[in-house]
């Protein structure tokens, strides 16, 4: 009992540590009585309100990890999910259920709440496009987009399931067959899917931060170009329109010929013990009571599971025609595969490296496996899906005291990831740290590209280890940016804190481009490079 | 079990008391009392434990108190964990439990031979149905794919999917223009049994007859593949696609295979999950999921006797929408509830040997 108290006192302390968040998906501590140790996506976090007061009710308490899709899905496959957690809870089983090695890990689930992945568009954008009278398909909105009629952002089909959602449901829509996906299939459709992406102007790893760009950057915040709608889920959407941050409120989309939902299936997991069994099934039976329901709904924005709780006059569109979802992991695998290298715009990705002397050692060579898990290195689930993509133009901008000479790349054949993958094991760290005047060089380089191809979804990653030492400073930067002309002072650039970076200064260069900082203080420069991916 | 239930009573007392050595001690003689008195009430100790390995869809059975009460009175205290039907028949370690409870006849046969059980019990049975909507219905009728009678044509229903036929392509529809296949809705055939009775349903009427050959099993397979494959993903458990068709409604599901039994079940409830408009349709020719006991040991047996033969247990298990085997129990509760069904079921198959059908679903899986 004494050493139940301790571990509980040190999950506790792990769980409000000042060392920054814990790596996705650590354990939670040992089972213990009366809680259930979740590794979740991070859209649960909405709901905290509910849980606490399932806690209440209950006596269970739900102790989450949170991690990716993907990386959740190989956790339970591999079995090291089994080792630190009581059960899975993502928007939906369907990916996992497609791995038999995962598969035969779930037990029992309980579908929580439902949520719809759906067009937000303004409302006068809808007018507009005379969406207003009429109810829509796939097919109609595809024309729109391959014209330009509107810009989307959606967030990257293989770190975020409202992206996959979404991709899923208009190939599956778009094939006409109506049967589920399969390569043929994916191929026939693939003009059309094409005019679909085209319009899609923002891309982020996860559907929180991709909802705060869009608001940004529609309240003229960020410098990049306004994007007129978000594909997401409805909750987000709905939770968007309630906030009232938006110079004007979305109107839902929802497309007459289907969508693609998330259940949000609370599912345990088969090596749980009988405790963590008996709070699952308090928990479970409590949330799917009906105040309970009525309650997540109202907190979330999502649809009650129970059919016994009727929808509240949020949800516009009440009987959703759901489009099937494929059966089986090799068709989702290569309509996620065709998306990155044939499907939507192509990426330009440039990157400005620190190898200055203070990078020498295990920090250069971290740099170096960090490039080169992006050229197919890394096999894991998450890493074949984050690796250079076909089409990819990538720019490594290596610096010390000055930038060296950008070497840059277009991914057609894996010889190209092979090339890549040289120039980063020849990375050398010696000599100063001019971080700014390398910084501008890298703009002038996205210049010239951009003069050659121009529609690119084009970003910066900024990778240094230290402080500023020569060339331009922080303020000759900053006018420089706010000099910059606009398609160019647009492109975000994702600063990497590392080693002994300035923080605040590169927050400061995240803000301006409307950029997003990642911290590889905690975690591998690999790791962080990774979930960058889901960014470019 | 009971340990468990001591501990956290220990734990949760400790922390409110601050834990000093003489609360302890005190602690321990309430925790003796809380326990003992538990127990006295809950399981007497002259309840002989009988412990079976049960189809899923009758743990709400077993699980219930009137359930639990009935086998008391005859000295039993049931205890079950659940699995899927054909687990039971193939992955589930038999040697822990006294009887085997699978939700079909070729799962019991299968087992039946390989522990050679002398006899086996069929105490109630559900057919497979279709649940759907209203509108639905008014389509399909159109189709002649529905008859009067509730009935679902399946033959009628294989040209419409041998043709890839679309909602939104059935002339005159307004109310389900959906842009997707017409199929029903089944549960993963690699995982559950009802899609395994699906697969009966559908080989039988694609075959012509019962499928006994090789020849006649690969004459069937791409009609009946067809079935599953096209569905894309499908749940693994049977309450998935039926709870989807409860909340999710006519979009997600219009159409979903099920046990006649969930139907029923939930109108007994009376938790306003069946709305208007949702009705069901009898497949012609369906099969019957036949729950069927095999005894493992001795009091295995007993059990199957007294779900037999015990009117109670009988009343009960209607209540949870089981056909009985003497079919009054069924029909007074439908009558009391207003559940349109038949009285008996007509159209009834044999599925095939417990062999084929196992051939066939391997034969689907590796086309995933």
């Amino acid at each position: 009992m004494i050493r139940r108290a301790l571990i509980g006192v040190a999950a506790v302390a792990l769980l409000t540590g000042c060392s920054g968040d814990p790596p996705a998906g650590s354990p939670v501590g040992e089972a213990r009585p009366g809680v259930l140790r979740v590794l979740a996506g991070s859209e649960l976090t909405d709901m905290a309100p509910v849980l606490e007061e399932a806690a209440k009710a209950t006596g269970v308490r739900v102790e989450f990890s949170y991690t990716g899709t993907l990386d959740g899905a190989e956790s339970v496959a591999n079995g090291t999910a089994e080792q630190g957690f009581d059960a899975v809870w993502f928007s939906s089983n369907r990916y996992l259920e497609l791995l038999p090695e995962a598969a035969k890990r779930l037990g029992r689930p309980t579908k929580v709440m439902s949520s719809p992945v759906v067009l937000g568009l303004p409302a006068s954008k809808v007018r507009e496009l005379g969406w207003d009278a009429k109810r829509v398909g796939w097919a109609e909105i595809a024309d729109a987009a391959g014209q330009k009629r509107f810009t989307y952002g959606m967030t990257d089909p293989s770190t975020s399931n409202s992206g996959f959602s979404a991709l899923v449901g208009i190939a599956s829509a778009l094939t006409g067959s109506g049967s589920a996906l399969d390569a043929a299939a994916i191929t026939s459709v693939a003009p059309e899917l094409k005019d679909f992406f085209s319009a899609q102007t923002l891309s982020a790893g996860s559907s929180g931060w991709l909802s705060e760009a869009y608001q940004r950057r529609a309240r003229g915040e960020d410098p990049g170009a306004r994007v007129d709608g978000l594909l997401n889920y409805e909750s987000v959407l709905l939770s968007v329109n309630a906030a009232n941050v938006l110079p004007e409120p979305l109107t839902l989309v929802y497309p007459n010929d289907g969508v693609v939902t998330a259940d949000y299936p609370l599912t345990l997991l088969g090596s749980a013990g009988e405790d963590a069994r008996g709070s699952y099934d308090r928990l479970t039976a409590h949330l799917r009571s009906p105040d309970a329901q009525r309650r997540i709904s109202e907190v979330t924005g999502r649809r009650p599971a129970s059919p016994e709780v009727q929808l509240d006059g949020r949800f516009a569109v009440r009987d959703l025609v759901e489009l099937p979802f494929p059966g089986s992991g090799a068709a989702v695998d290569g309509l996620v595969t065709a998306y990155f290298d044939q499907l939507r715009r192509p990426s330009r990705t440039l990157y400005v490296l620190d190898t200055s002397g203070s990078m020498e050692g295990e920090r250069i060579d971290g740099l170096r496996q960090a490039v080169i898990g992006l050229t197919g290195a890394d096999t894991t689930l998450s890493g074949r899906f984050s690796k250079f993509h076909g089409r990819e133009q990538v720019t490594l901008l290596p610096f010390n005291g000055a930038p060296e000479s950008p070497r840059e790349f277009t991914v057609t054949t894996d010889a190209d990831l092979g090339r890549i993958k040289s120039a980063a094991e020849g990375l050398g760290a010696r000599g100063g740290t001019a971080i700014y005047s390398s910084l501008r060089q890298g703009y002038d380089v996205l210049r010239a590209q951009s003069a050659a191809d121009q529609d690119r979804f084009t970003s910066i990653v900024l990778m240094t280890d230290g402080e500023n030492t020569s060339g331009d400073g922080f303020d000759d930067f900053a006018a420089f940016h706010d000099g910059l002309e606009p398609a160019l002072r647009g492109v975000p650039v994702f600063p990497v804190l590392f080693g002994e970076s300035a923080a605040d200064e590169m927050g400061r260069v995240a803000s301006m481009s409307g950029g997003k900082v990642f911290d590889a203080r905690s975690r591998t420069l690999a790791e962080a490079f990774k979930e960058i991916r889901g960014y470019q | 079990m009971i340990r468990t239930v001591d501990e956290s009573h220990e734990v949760a007392l400790v922390k409110r008391l601050g834990g000093t050595a003489l609360a302890v001690v005190l602690l321990v003689g309430v925790v003796f009392a809380v326990v003992r008195g538990r127990s006295d009430e809950t399981s007497s100790t002259d309840l002989r434990t009988v412990r079976g390995v049960i189809g899923s869809e009758k743990l709400a059975f077993f699980a219930d108190q009137r359930v639990r009460d009935a086998f008391a009175r005859h000295g039993l205290a049931v205890e079950v964990d659940p699995a899927g039907s054909r687990q039971i028949a193939t992955t589930v370690e038999l040697d822990r439990y006294d009887f085997a409870f699978p939700s079909s006849a070729p799962a019991a046969e299968r087992i039946q031979q390989t522990r050679k059980a002398a006899r086996t019990y069929a105490p109630f049975s559900s057919p497979m149905v279709i649940a759907t909507f209203d509108p639905i219905v008014k389509l399909l009728a159109d189709q002649g794919v529905v008859r009067p009678g509730q009935v679902f044509d399946v033959a009628k229903y294989l040209e419409l999917t041998a043709a890839g036929t679309r909602w939104d392509q059935l002339p005159n529809n307004t109310d389900f223009p959906a842009r997707k296949n017409v199929l029903v809705t089944t549960t993963d055939p690699r995982d559950s049994n009802s899609a395994a009775m699906y697969l009966a349903i559908t080989s039988f009427v694609a075959n012509g007859g019962v499928v006994a050959s090789p020849e006649a099993e690969a004459k069937v397979l791409p009609a009946v593949g067809k079935l599953f494959l096209e569905q894309g993903y499908t749940q693994s458990s049977t309450d998935g696609p039926f709870e989807d068709y409860l909340s999710a409604g006519m979009g997600k599901t219009p159409m979903v295979l099920a046990y006649e039994a969930q139907f029923v079940d939930r109108v007994v409830r009376g938790d306003s999950t069946i709305r208007p408009g949702m009705t069901l349709l009898y497949p012609a020719p369906t099969v019957l999921s036949k729950h069927t006991l095999v005894p493992l040991k001795p009091s295995g047996d007993q059990v199957g006797e007294l779900l037999t033969t015990d009117a109670e247990l009988g009343r009960l298990a209607a209540t949870f929408g089981f056909r009985t085997a003497d079919p009054r129990y069924f029909d007074e509760v439908v009558k009391e509830h207003g559940v349109s069904v038949p009285a008996t079921v007509v159209d009834v198959v044999e599925p095939p040997s417990y062999e084929t059908l196992e051939r066939m679903l391997e034969a689907i899986a590796k086309q995933y």
